[in-house]
């Protein structure tokens, strides 16, 4: 018997085996920012970090419950009260916002913003219009100041809606009618077969869908910067940039990650609790009632207000400043910035669908507790806000340079302001967006292919290129398409990682906005929304698969 | 030395081989031992969770055993901290739901194994197993596109080109219709014969175990409950769980006299069992080891109370009433044309399979 058999053995198969190797130095590089920050969390800290605390914090915190508290109740008003009209009636229009009502997910809520603050603004076209043509006539903004708290509120839920409303309809069609009907045939109307059975089981999904978008407000930063709502996503950009306080920016993350875990621990005791599945009872799909009339009509008006809100205006609004201002934008530079973008983009989705499928394939093939739990941690940062994830991964690497600086042969900093760090980064931040999609396309794949194809002597490596990879090319594609969508509109983390003087279309958009140049923004944007729109193009084709 | 040549040499030998699942109180197998022999074709038998797919996947290293050893052509692979990965164990295995794989054509599924082999190797064992299986023709099909007879063959061959030491196939027969279960379970039993492979498979149906298999392990919550030939657990079953397993019985109680047993239908002559005199003990009887007549001096007199027709013979459940004055319903299996007069007969042993002694 040889004798590293008899050490290695079984031994061998979980922990010295390289597929479990590499997937725990992935969810060591995912939890490095998160020990980075737990670590400097409860240092005593300095006296410019006194001076945060005790004079911004406690705005920073009541900013941020308002945005979640308000977010939360317009993304459930809107998504849920969409979701139970498009399945349970038939009016006016239907058929088109079953798709429509999820577009606004194609444009991100920093655009979606500065769109809607240039189309209120006294020197915007509809304004102008309005004053010209009716002598409307209601100060700086039209109708309201936007650029205010219950205005970054309404916009990120109209960005953020589309997340419940896809939870919560997909639920509805699940559920069968006869829960419905038996509600009906119990002498209830629609209204309290809403409030009283819908809702009510429903709740496991739209608590899924509205912490999604309420994880999406922890992370937002262009909103609440464009409209001066200081949040904590703000505040770390504040001691970042402005007080050039490392210390202080890590312990903002900090409070913001408490925040991030409130709402996954809500939202899983919710759900755990919570998991209603009618299954057995599954006997036919709703048949939506007609509603002809006002209630048609009030019906239309009311699937149609979120959908103009969130993706009709802003897009017109982009493409008409596009149009002013394509022949000073779109030049070399303009090309070459998208190139840039793009270029990126694909490199970041690339490490992440690679890094995905090597974590997917190891789950598969090892399903031992020790890694799926590994694989939780990997994934986790998507619930990380981009800022948290950025300052969690310039600390240590700029300690890190500090130190190979010392070297004789290194002169510059190595890591810090490269696509290396912003690399790693993305993967920290979007590995479960490739992860997701990957893993939802293994399922589909029978154990018993990978266990035939052993027994027939390939190794692990051989399996997944000879039979997991020629069948995931489509969960591969979208895997590649979401995250690259994702780095593409990206924000904050890019602010805080990239190269000198490197731009993306997003950073430059944004830009452009803050300097007031709404119209210069455009061509950018519009970009980055196109892009967007081809998954959500993709999606749509899948729903209408699904009924049909 | 050629006796010991002469003699079958165990292509796998499992030796007390226990599994208990991570979050799970009973093992899923227990002190599991088994030999099997080359050429043998063994099946396991039981109902769904009685542990024969854990046994099966141990065997093929998808599993690693708790305790005890498996070793295949004398080499151990696993127990004793060695494990072999299922790669490097030259086991074929042929799945219930076939694995075959979707985006591959016949030939190259059937080819898929033979990685190792030189082209012109490859491409002739791949042509040999294709005419074996009876394949011909169907080369550059997709799986889809089979029949799931077809398909089965398909599997069974890509588990064979590369001529393993032991095949394993996981509950074979049951995703086929019953007319095509009879035909396949011929064919592949052929099939494995040919090629002188040496065959495990797991099943719940006993049809196919007495079709087909050399040597049966009979299972329940983990143990094995007998082994042995199928006729062997057909008619001598050590408990009632196999008796029953097996198709219907009577179950008999039972006491030991210098003659053979003496039962509620009467005696049952019987000898070399070895019991001690007067032993109350219980028996299995198969109903068609009983045969009626019409009742004539100092005979036990039976009412027919039921009656089934199920073609070649017909099943006559015998209603008798034992010494305790409780009536006892006994199956016995009757020609179709047999008529009793006022449904009264006299059930008698036939004597050609003496009587089962259960342990239970």
């Amino acid at each position: 018997m040889p004798l590293h058999k008899f050490n290695f053995g079984s031994f061998r198969r979980y922990t010295g085996n390289r597929w479990v190797i590499w997937t725990i130095v992935l969810s060591l590089m995912v939890a490095l920012p998160l020990i980075t920050i737990a670590a400097e969390m409860f240092s005593r800290g300095d006296a410019v970090w006194h001076h945060i605390l005790h004079e911004l914090v406690p705005s920073y915190a009541t900013n941020t419950l308002w945005l979640l508290f308000g977010v939360g109740m317009l993304t459930i008003t809107l998504g849920v009260g969409a979701a139970w009209l498009v399945s349970m009636f038939q009016f006016p229009g239907r058929n088109i916002f079953r798709w429509a009502l999820i577009m606004p997910i194609a444009i991100p809520a920093y655009i979606n913003g500065f769109t809607w603050a240039g189309m209120l603004d006294y020197t915007s076209p509809l304004y102008t219009f309005l004053r010209n043509q009716f002598g409307i006539d209601t100060g700086t903004y039209l109708f309201f100041d936007i650029m205010s708290l219950p205005g970054a509120i309404f916009i990120l839920s109209i960005s953020f809606y589309p997340y419940v409303y896809l939870i919560t309809r997909a639920y509805f069609q699940t559920q069968s009618a006869n829960l419905f009907e038996i509600s009906a045939s119990l002498g209830y109307g629609p209204w309290r077969t809403f409030f009283r059975t819908a809702l009510p089981l429903a709740r496991p999904a739209i608590v899924a869908g509205v912490s999604l978008a309420l994880m999406e407000v922890l992370n937002d930063y262009g909103v609440a910067s464009y409209y001066g709502v200081d949040t904590f996503t703000t505040g770390i950009f504040t001691a970042w940039f402005a007080f050039g306080d490392t210390s202080a920016a890590l312990k903002l993350s900090g409070y913001l990650m408490v925040f991030v875990f409130v709402l996954i621990f809500a939202e899983r005791t919710q759900r755990g609790q919570m998991r209603y599945s009618a299954q057995g009872i599954r006997k036919h799909g709703l048949t939506p009632k007609r509603l002809s009339g006002t209630g048609g009509i009030l019906a239309g008006i009311f699937c149609s207000l979120p959908l103009l809100a969130g993706f009709i205006l802003p897009a017109i609004m982009l493409i008409w400043w596009s149009t002013q201002t394509f022949s000073l934008i779109v030049d070399a530079g303009f090309w070459s910035l998208l190139r840039n973008s793009f270029f990126l983009a694909g490199t970041a989705s690339l490490v992440v669908v690679a890094a995905a499928i090597l974590l997917a394939y190891t789950v598969r093939a090892y399903s031992g507790r020790f890694v799926k739990i590994l694989a939780r941690i990997t994934t986790l940062g998507y619930a990380i806000p981009g800022a948290v994830v950025a300052v969690g991964v310039l600390i240590p690497f700029l300690w890190l340079d500090n130190r190979l600086i010392q070297l004789p042969w290194v002169n510059t900093l190595l890591i810090t302001g490269t696509w290396l760090a912003l690399i790693y980064a993305y993967l920290v931040r979007f590995m479960a967006v490739g992860y997701n999609s990957i893993d939802s396309g293994m399922e589909k794949i029978p154990e018993s292919l990978d266990e035939a194809a052993r027994s027939l002597g390939m190794t692990h490596g051989k399996v997944l290129r000879k039979v997991n990879l020629p069948l995931l090319t489509g969960a591969t594609l979208s895997a590649f398409l979401l995250t690259f969508i994702d780095v593409l509109k990206e924000l904050p983390l890019t602010l805080i990682l990239r190269p000198f003087n490197f731009d993306t279309l997003a950073i430059r958009a944004f830009e452009f906005a803050t300097d007031e140049r709404v119209a210069e923004a455009a061509p950018y944007a519009l970009v980055i929304v196109l892009t967007g729109m081809v998954p959500v193009l993709l999606l749509n084709k899948y729903i209408g698969g699904e009924t049909s | 030395m050629m006796i010991t040549q002469e003699q079958p040499k165990p292509v796998l030998q499992i030796s007390r081989v226990s599994k208990t699942f991570p979050g799970s109180c009973d093992p899923a197998v227990n002190d599991f031992s088994l030999d099997v022999e080359e050429g043998e074709i063994v099946a396991l038998l039981g109902e769904s969770g009685c542990g024969k797919t854990t046994m099966l996947r141990m065997i093929a290293g998808f599993e690693t055993p708790g305790s005890g050893s498996i070793r295949i052509h004398g080499r151990l692979v696993a127990g004793d901290r060695v494990f072999v990965e299922p790669e490097r164990r030259g086991v074929g295995i042929v799945f219930q739901d076939y694995a075959l794989f979707p985006h591959k054509t016949v030939t190259e599924n059937i080819r898929f194994g033979l990685f190792r082999y030189p082209h012109r190797e490859q491409k002739a064992k791949t042509a040999e197993i294709i005419r074996l299986t009876g394949l011909a023709g169907l080369g550059k099909r997709y799986p889809h596109q089979l029949s799931g007879g077809q398909k089965q063959r398909v599997a069974l061959a890509r588990a064979l080109a590369p001529e393993p030491r032991l095949i394993l196939l996981d509950e074979p027969f049951s995703n086929l219709d019953s007319l095509k279960k009879a035909q396949m379970r011929e064919e592949i039993a052929s099939i494995i014969k040919k090629t002188k492979s040496t065959g495990i498979f797991v099943t719940h149906d006993t049809k196919d175990v007495l079709a087909i298999a050399d040597k049966v392990a009979i299972m329940k919550n983990g143990i094995i409950l007998q082994t042995g030939t199928p006729d062997k657990l057909y008619n001598y079953p050590v408990n009632q769980y196999v008796a029953r397993f097996f198709g219907k019985t009577n179950v008999l109680h039972a006491e030991v006299t210098a003659d053979g047993f003496q039962t509620p239908v009467g005696l049952i002559r019987a000898n070399g069992y070895r019991l001690p005199l007067g032993q109350k003990v219980l028996l299995s009887v198969r109903p068609e080891q009983f045969e009626v007549s019409g009742c004539h001096e100092n005979c036990l007199p039976a009412t027919v109370t039921r009656e089934n027709f199920l073609g070649e013979y017909k099943e006559l459940a015998c209603r008798i009433e034992n010494e305790s004055g409780k009536e006892l319903d006994i199956l016995v299996h009757a020609p179709p044309g047999q008529i009793c007069d006022d449904q009264r007969c006299h059930i008698r042993h036939k004597g050609d399979v003496p009587p089962s002694v259960l342990n239970d």
